[in-house]
Order: structure tokens, then C-alpha cells, then sequence
């Protein structure tokens, strides 16, 4: 139950100041430990063009944490996010039952490869150039 | 007659969208590239993304990609992950 992990990216208005951005960015990273999960990465991505307009604006400010811990900090962190006007959009997605299911994936693959190699060593060299 | 098939895939190519090609009748010709989709789809990933989504900004069909139905699903999902935080449109136009 406890360990999830999350990615939680969210888009600040442009026209913050960097430092306003910055200090935001650490209040969360406050919330997250003070809610008892933990940070595993922070990206601040920056600027960056927007697909589609947001608010009348064409690019967004980028941030991704990704985060470690029960949901709880999620749900409140969530609530937050939702309240805050500088934030213009964000999204939460669980990552890690997609990572597992990727590595079982990835170990299916392996062991289909390790299969072919023996019965036929060149054919599999081939396609793993390709 | 490969070059036929090549045709008629590059017809109906990427941005025609729906399958109205004259009075033709809507026949498929499978073509099953065996592409290998990644592991981990990574809904961040634009630039992987992006070689599913044809101009209009829609999702590829999977009789024109020719993934699998599995894969097909992990792809959709990155992308309207992706859409929902403006990294891909909905509509491009």
C-alpha cells in the first residue's frame, strides 16, 4: 500500500516571475515530505510551447516531480494545485504498476531473444542490428 | 504488385482520416511493419508520440500504424495523457 510512485506534472502562467516559479516549486517539495512521501526527481523543464492555448496563452511554464509515498500527499498536493491561480493545468499519473508491467515486458522479450539465439544464432543476431 | 501496395497505403496515408477513397470498397491490405513498440511508453515522450499522430492531430489508426492491439492501447493512452497538459493537441490545424 505504501509505495506508490507518482509523476505529477504541472503547467505555471507564463508570466510568473522565475523566482515566484522557484519558490513555488519548493513549497511543494515541502508539502510532498511534510505529507510523509518523498521527492525522487524534480525536472523544472522551463518554457516551452503549449499544443493547444491555455488561458489565452500559447506557451506554459513546466514542471515534473516525481514522487514516492502513500497518495495521501497526492490527494492534498492535488487540492492545492486546484486552488492556486498561478497553476494552469496539471496532471497525476501512477507510474508504478506501468513500470513493473514494463519490465515484465522487457524480461519476455529477453528471454524470447536468449531463446532464439540458441536455436538460431544468426537469424536473431539480424534482427537485433535492425 | 508491391508497389501497388505501397500505393494504396500512401493514398490513404496518414492525413486522409476517414476511409472515403472514391467507390473503392474498403479493403486492407495488411501490412504488419512489426514495429517494436517500447517497454515503457512514456507519456512525456513527444517525439516517440508524435509518429502516431498524422497532421489533423488525431490518433493513428492501428490498421495504418500495424501495431498491435496492446500496444496500440498503451500508445493511445500516452497521447491523451499527453494532450491533457498541452504537450500534444487535440486538434492541429
Amino acid at each position: 500500500m505504501a509505495n506508490r510512485t507518482y509523476e505529477v506534472m504541472y503547467i505555471v502562467n507564463p508570466e510568473t516571475a522565475d523566482e515566484t516559479v522557484a519558490k513555488l516549486n519548493e513549497a511543494v517539495g515541502k508539502l510532498i515530505e511534510k505529507e510523509g512521501g518523498s521527492i525522487v526527481r524534480m525536472d523544472d523543464i522551463g518554457r516551452r510551447p503549449m499544443a493547444y492555448q491555455i488561458e489565452k496563452k500559447r506557451e506554459g511554464y513546466y514542471v515534473l516531480f516525481e514522487i514516492e509515498g502513500s497518495g495521501q500527499e497526492i490527494a492534498e498536493l492535488e487540492r492545492r494545485m486546484r486552488v492556486n491561480d498561478m497553476i494552469m493545468r496539471y496532471i497525476t499519473v501512477r507510474v508504478d504498476e506501468e513500470r513493473k508491467a514494463a519490465d515484465k515486458r522487457r524480461a519476455k522479450r529477453e528471454a524470447r531473444t536468449a531463446k532464439r539465439t540458441k536455436f538460431r544464432p544468426a537469424a536473431a543476431e539480424a534482427s537485433a542490428e535492425a | 504488385m508491391a508497389e501497388k501496395e505501397m500505393d494504396i497505403i500512401d493514398e490513404r496515408g496518414l492525413d486522409v482520416g476517414e476511409d472515403v477513397i472514391g467507390d473503392r470498397p474498403r479493403r486492407y491490405q495488411r501490412r504488419r511493419p512489426r514495429q517494436v513498440v517500447p517497454e515503457y511508453v512514456d507519456w512525456k515522450d513527444v517525439d516517440y508520440l508524435k509518429q502516431f499522430i498524422p497532421e489533423r492531430g488525431k490518433i493513428m489508426p492501428r490498421r495504418i500504424s500495424g501495431i498491435s492491439a496492446k500496444d496500440q492501447r498503451r500508445i493511445a493512452k500516452a497521447i491523451k495523457r499527453a494532450r491533457s497538459v498541452a504537450l500534444l493537441p487535440f486538434v492541429a490545424d
